[in-house]
């Protein structure tokens, strides 16, 4: 099939969203195109209870609105029209703000202003009830991504007795290898993407970052209404709400919706639209990747199958270079953030490599730190705990040798605010966080 | 159920026979071992059954060692344990649980006692302990139920740890080693019991009353200590491989069976890098010299490696190249070393004081390099980081890791030095870190890094039977190669084609010669064979491999597109193929002028940019066209340096790091990338290779737009030599299904050349000349390196034969050369043919790929004509 560029489309529409047996389907199109439907398959669902059903469709609707930004980003149309009952005034502001900041990236590479396009329409009809409890059990869902960071989320919740359960999203042999090694019970649900926006792409349309946090939420909402969990723990922390850099009077955060302001706004429409009984927080929040990284260095379980690496390893192999390139900016990260709290050769076991011995990978390692460049769009540290590990490297025997730290410590060191690069000060809990509280002790001693 | 007695006379001979944790977790297994056990009885034989934990039982305990205070967690690893076991318990069948349960409620008050949170060593070494004397107790009711009497003893009693000069406390409880030789009251006291015992690997006594264990591979030392006990007469390893081999099978296949070795040589294997034996099980029965056996459970009939005393008069040859991963080196830098008293001394007494025993060593006038092998102390502990803050007192360090260390095995290796040179040729491209060989002259190691070795091992190991320093020939020392016991052998190779067209090839030769003959039915039969991949959605064929306009039809017919690289290629292939749609080309050069990319695009033709210029500086050329992106993925393939097309050194295709940038000016310029291509060389037999290119590209390819295509070039072998496999096009096909079915949303295309037409094209030539000069003799022919330089440029192997002649005994050892005044012109080296004579037509086979195509004038001789059957 050969479809017209959907960066001339004039309208982006929500058409609808339905769920049966388990599936769910979100509809959209660009003005009078082709449907574009998006499936999420849970499997083995049970009946839906009858105390949830309100809760659930209105999970729906957030979950087709949410969703709908893969498609929307495709045209970037002028008009956006919800078919339907549509939206209050709430939703659309935080249907605007998730737009316009969750594409931030998108816009920057694009160079597009999105300020006056985005704007989801208000209808006062819509209904306004207010959420109720929906008897949710006492079980938590924990997403993970088969990176470092849902797995020290994991422990946490093993070791407070949290009845959790291990949730991924799509297809990933590198992620079920990790889920199967947390050794708690797991849930996988799928997720197609309309097939159109592939041909879309090739038509010519806009394309790059999503904030696929956002939607990922959104789904794991609707699982904990079906299968009955009273918890949705993320594993974002505090360095994700730092932005990227700033573009045009707007703060570009590549990680925007696994930031705090994110946290707090999908929250707050949760408890506000869908379900007062449905807890939806960060476990890690209060901390920096580097207090992430000490804390996954206290346990090598996961050392031989989890990666934070940016490529899509959809094909699992056994050597360390099957899951980590050792190019991307998380391949350089999660190396730094860990270099200093595991030991020299765990570490290079874990990467098969030593990348802070391979100059070619010195530009990677000065965008971390923000050395003549700016912070990579990745999921990466703020620039300061990628200096802070770096200069402890710097004072360590078994690491100032290396070319990268070397050069570092001749080149870039004597430049650096001696007091800034102090690591203990990093690695403290600090700021807003949703962590229920027989979890923030156990947190807190790591 | 101590109460057996014994049958067999009291001096009997013993045998020990041992069997890891996946032979004690089944039923079955079990029954195995009773069989083996009940046969060396019947054999007059008092034997030691010797059993590690159950499979990932001891992974278990070592974790619960590790929990401290989470209870939780304890808690979750202590049911896994008693579940495990109550598993197999119920699975045997057996009536009573109480000895297994006692066990368990060992376990329970291990978890209660008070060393537990703090994770003390003796407490560790405990626990580690219950996984043997679990699968003991299980083993020994088991047997008995069996009808095999047999008692069981607590290995306690008999072994007892010793603590070694400077060894540290956790060695000392978890890496025990113990006294060891010959007890006969022991033995004797055993005799007066019974024929059968079991006992456990890895334990031992510590002091009075503690435990201790013996760390990695601690079973099978336990076996060895036994076997020096009880001076057995041999002592057996039983597993699940058929030995030793001359390499990882894993990693080469074609990896020999070591029937003999004498100890040195095992123990110098084991330690290498061969998982099979625990390189410290050597030493104990070394000094009691008691033969130590290598056999495969699964297959008892095979004879397994017999390691035992030096063999009388050795052939020098490398038995084996083995390599090891997870090395760290420490490199020491100082600045006059040699003035310097005491340096060496301080550098080791540092490793000393921190408990790291050091491998290898190489020293300069200002540096030190020691290596380290992989230990659970280095990856655990911060006990690296504490030596290289010390021994920065007395010089500059650097560690240098992961590393591998590759080391050839075998007696008189500096007798081998000269013929090593291909070998060493392979370490020339790579970062060496450190070269070892000890005066025992058994070993030479080469230490690189870790990424490099499961590429470069098979490399080795072909060329190390080429220049003929691994004498595989030799059957008293090597035996069959592992694909043949695997039996993977499942695409044999056919009898060549011409092997039933003698009298027309013999016709075909006397109406001109030298002559390429080429059989089209040969070409259609491989293109069929590729046609049948289903993952591959459009097949090319790389016409540089042979442009007769002929074989250009023939894989028409068969449904191939083309690929070119260069407009003459193109103007041929349109030439031959009148009505062959453009987009069927696909045009991929290297380095063309500006006029070709232009006339191609002008023609209609797929163009693939391979470098960063052409997008760069006639970026408006390829506005509003698609085109193809050739990729260099940073690794070359293939069976000679000339044919590698991948890496640095190579000139295709465009850096991984410079893709951005070329996607920029493409986007600027408003072209289109719908496809990736990589190429990695020629002459690839391991469909292992394409498949991790088609993973590559694919995930490269997720981050583009628009590409929807994957072309993972070809490269397919084929094989040369009579004994070497052909390429298995199912496990190909499987390879990539598989990672199609990752990423279906990319269309496969592939574009073999030599692979369609190589053994479709033989060479005939006719003997002009003999000679003997010395020992050698020259078997002159009319065809030489200006029809077929493949010899000479690849040092390519043809199989040749005199089609005169054909099933004469070839028994005479010659040098088949060719006309041109050139010492290389030779088309086959130390060949044995039949006696030749002028006249005689000599056949060179697969000369179809880069034979004719590659010919030149050169001493103004014409080349070879070409002829299609």
């Amino acid at each position: 099939m050969s479809l017209s560029d959907p960066r001339v489309a004039s309208l982006f529409r929500f058409i609808r969203h339905e769920y049966a047996a388990g599936e769910a389907r979100l509809v959209y199109a660009f003005d009078d195109g082709p449907e574009l439907v998006e499936t999420i398959r849970f499997l083995d669902a049970p009946a839906l209870a009858p105390e949830r059903e309100v809760a659930f469709a209105h999970a729906l609707q957030l979950l087709h609105l949410i969703a709908g930004v893969s498609y929307y980003k495709a045209g970037v149309p002028p008009g956006i029209r919800i078919e339907g009952a549509g939206i209050d005034q709430q939703t659309a502001r935080f249907m605007d703000a998730l737009y316009l900041h969750g594409l931030g990236e998108f816009a920057y590479h694009n160079k597009l202003d999105l300020r006056e396009r985005i704007r989801f329409p208000a209808n006062r009809g819509a209904s306004a009830a207010p959420a109720t409890a929906c008897g949710l059990p006492r079980r938590t869902l924990v997403p993970i991504g088969g990176g470092k960071d849902s797995l020290v989320s994991v422990e946490l919740l093993k070791r407070a007795g949290d009845p959790a359960t291990a949730v991924w999203i799509g297809n990933s042999a590198l992620i079920q290898s990790c889920a199967e090694r947390t050794d708690l019970p797991m849930l996988n649900i799928g997720r197609a993407i309309s097939p159109l926006l592939f041909e879309y792409n090739r038509a010519g349309a806009w394309n790059g970052h999503i904030p696929v946090t956002a939607i990922n939420s959104a789904i794991l909402v609707l699982a904990a209404l079906l299968y009955g969990f009273d918890a949705v723990a993320f594993s974002n922390e505090r360095s994700a709400s730092s932005a990227t850099l700033e573009y045009d009077g707007i703060e570009v955060n590549h990680q925007w919706s696994k930031g705090w302001a994110f946290e707090m706004a999908f929250r707050a429409e949760l408890h506000r639209r869908v379900a007062t009984d449905l807890d939806y927080y960060s476990l890690l929040r209060p901390l920096s990747e580097l207090a992430v990284a000490a804390r996954f260095a206290r346990s090598s379980h996961y050392d031989d199958v989890f990666s934070s690496c940016n490529r899509n390893f959809r094909i699992l192999g056994p050597k360390p270079s099957d899951r980590w390139c050792g190019q991307c900016p998380k391949c350089h990260f999660v190396f730094l953030a860990l270099a200093p709290f595991v030991p020299k050769p765990r570490l290079l076991k874990i990467f098969g490599r030593n990348l802070l011995d391979d100059p070619a990978q010195t530009a990677g390692f000065d965008a971390l730190i923000e050395y003549r460049d700016h912070k990579p769009f990745e999921c990466v540290g703020e620039g300061r705990e990628s200096r802070a590990a770096m200069a402890l490297l710097a004072k360590r025997a078994e690491w100032r040798e290396d070319a990268i730290v070397e050069r570092f410590n001749r080149e870039i060191l004597g430049q650096l605010d001696a007091q800034e690069l102090d690591l203990p000060p990093l690695l403290t809990m600090t700021g807003g966080h949703h962590v229920p509280l027989p979890l923030v002790a156990l947190l807190e001693a790591g | 159920m101590n109460t057996s007695i014994a049958r067999l006379a009291p001096d009997a001979p013993w045998v020990v026979i041992k069997f890891g944790g996946t032979s004690v977790s089944t039923r079955t297994r079990w029954d195995t071992i009773a069989e083996i056990a009940a046969s060396h009885c019947a054999n007059g034989k008092r034997v030691l059954i010797v059993v590690s934990a159950l499979s990932g039982v001891t992974d278990l305990l070592k974790r619960l060692g590790e929990t401290r205070d989470d209870f939780a967690q304890a808690r979750q690893l202590r049911d896994t344990l008693v579940a495990r076991h109550h598993a197999l318990f119920d699975e045997m069948g057996l009536p009573k649980r109480n000895a297994i349960d006692a066990w368990m409620a060992r376990l329970d008050q291990l978890l209660e006692d008070p060393r537990h949170s703090e994770a003390r060593l003796s407490w560790q070494a405990e626990l580690l302990a219950l996984g043997e004397l679990c699968s003991s107790t299980l083993g020994a009711r088991y047997l008995n139920e069996s009808r095999l009497d047999t008692l069981w003893l607590d290995a306690r009693d008999f072994l007892r740890a010793e603590a070694l000069p400077n060894q540290s406390e956790w060695g000392q409880w978890l890496s025990a080693s113990v006294r060891f030789g010959h007890a006969p009251e022991i033995a004797a006291g055993l005799a007066s019991r019974g024929d059968v015992f079991i006992t456990q690997g890895f334990i031992a006594r510590k002091d009075a009353s503690d435990t201790a264990v013996l760390g990695r591979g601690g079973s099978d030392t336990s076996a060895a200590y036994f076997g020096a006990l009880l001076n057995a007469e041999a002592v057996e390893i039983w597993t699940d491989v058929p030995g030793m081999f001359s390499a990882n099978p894993r990693q080469v296949p074609d990896a020999r069976l070591l029937v003999r070795l004498d100890y040195a040589e095992a123990q110098e294997i084991a330690t290498t890098g061969a998982k099979v034996l625990h390189p410290r099980c050597i030493h104990p029965v070394r000094d009691a010299r008691v033969p130590i056996c290598i056999r495969d459970t699964n297959r008892p009939e095979l004879p397994g490696t017999e390691i035992g005393w030096e063999a009388r008069d050795p052939v020098p040859s490398v038995k084996a190249i083995s390599s090891r991963k997870g090395l760290t080196l420490v490199s020491m830098e100082t600045i006059s070393m040699w003035q310097q008293v005491g340096f060496l001394a301080d550098v080791f007494e540092a490793f000393k004081r921190h408990g790291l025993s050091v491998d290898l060593i190489g020293s300069a006038e200002t540096n030190v390099t020691v290596s380290l092998d992989p230990s659970d102390n280095l990856l655990d502990s911060d006990v690296l980081a504490r030596l290289c803050a010390d021994l920065e007192t007395c010089c500059r360090v650097k560690v240098i890791a992961p590393c591998a260390a590759i080391t050839l095995v075998g007696r008189g290796m500096r007798s081998m030095l000269h013929r090593l040179s291909a070998v060493l040729a392979e370490f020339g491209a790579l970062d060496v870190h450190l070269i070892s060989q000890s005066s025992n002259n058994l070993n030479l190691t080469f230490v690189v890094d870790e990424g490099v070795v499961d590429a470069l091992i098979p490399r080795l190991h072909a060329l190390l039977i080429q220049a003929d320093v691994m004498r595989v020939t030799d059957s008293r020392v090597f035996g069959t190669s592992w694909s043949e016991l695997a039996q993977v052998q499942t695409t044999r190779r056919q009898p060549a084609w011409w092997r039933g067209q003698r009298e027309r090839l013999l016709e075909l030769a006397q109406e001109a010669s030298p002559r390429y003959v080429y059989s089209l039915d040969q070409v259609r039969a491989q293109a069929q064979a590729l046609k049948a991949i289903p993952a591959v959605d459009r097949w090319h064929y790389a016409l540089k491999a042979n442009p007769h306009a002929q074989i250009l039809k023939a894989v028409h017919a068969e449904g191939f597109a083309f690929e070119c690289v260069s407009w003459n290629e193109i103007a041929a292939v349109r030439n031959a193929i009148p009505d062959l749609q453009a987009e069927r080309i696909l045009f991929t050069p290297n380095f063309a002028p500006r006029e070709e990319y232009r006339a191609a695009l002008h023609a209609g033709v797929l163009v693939t940019l391979d470098a960063l210029h052409p997008i760069t500086e006639w970026g408006e050329d390829f506005a509003g066209r698609d085109i193809f992106l050739r990729v260099d993925l940073g690794v070359g393939r293939g069976h000679h340096d000339k044919v590698r097309t991948g890496g640095a050194q190579s000139k295709f295709g465009v850096a991984l790091d410079e893709i951005a940038a070329f996607r920029e000016h493409a986007r600027r310029h408003g072209a289109r990338i719908i496809g990736l291509h990589a190429h990695l060389g020629s002459g690839i037999l391991d469909a292992a290779h394409w498949r991790s290119v088609h993973v590559q590209l694919a995930s490269l390819a997720e981050q583009f737009n628009r590409i929807g295509i994957l072309d993972i070039g070809g490269g397919l072998g084929v094989p040369s030599r009579p004994r070497d496999e052909p390429l298995d096009l199912v496990a190909l096909a499987s390879a990539l299904a598989e990672v199609k079915q990752a990423y279906p949303q990319f269309q496969l295309w592939m574009e073999p050349g030599r692979f369609l037409v190589a053994e479709a094209g033989v060479l005939l030539a006719r003997v002009t000349q003999t000679k003997r000069k010395g020992e050698v003799r020259y078997v002159g022919i009319d065809a030489g390196m200006n029809s077929l330089i493949r010899p000479a440029l690849y040092e390519a192997w043809h199989e040749i034969v005199n089609l005169s002649r054909l099933g004469q005994v070839a028994d005479e050892l010659v040098q088949v050369v060719g006309p041109i005044c050139e010492t290389g012109d030779v088309l086959g080296g130390n060949r044995r043919l039949p006696v030749c004579r002028e006249g005689d037509v000599i056949l060179i086979a697969e000369a179809g790929a880069y034979g004719a195509v590659m010919a030149s004038r050169y001493n103004l001789r014409e080349p070879a004509s070409e002829f299609c059957l």
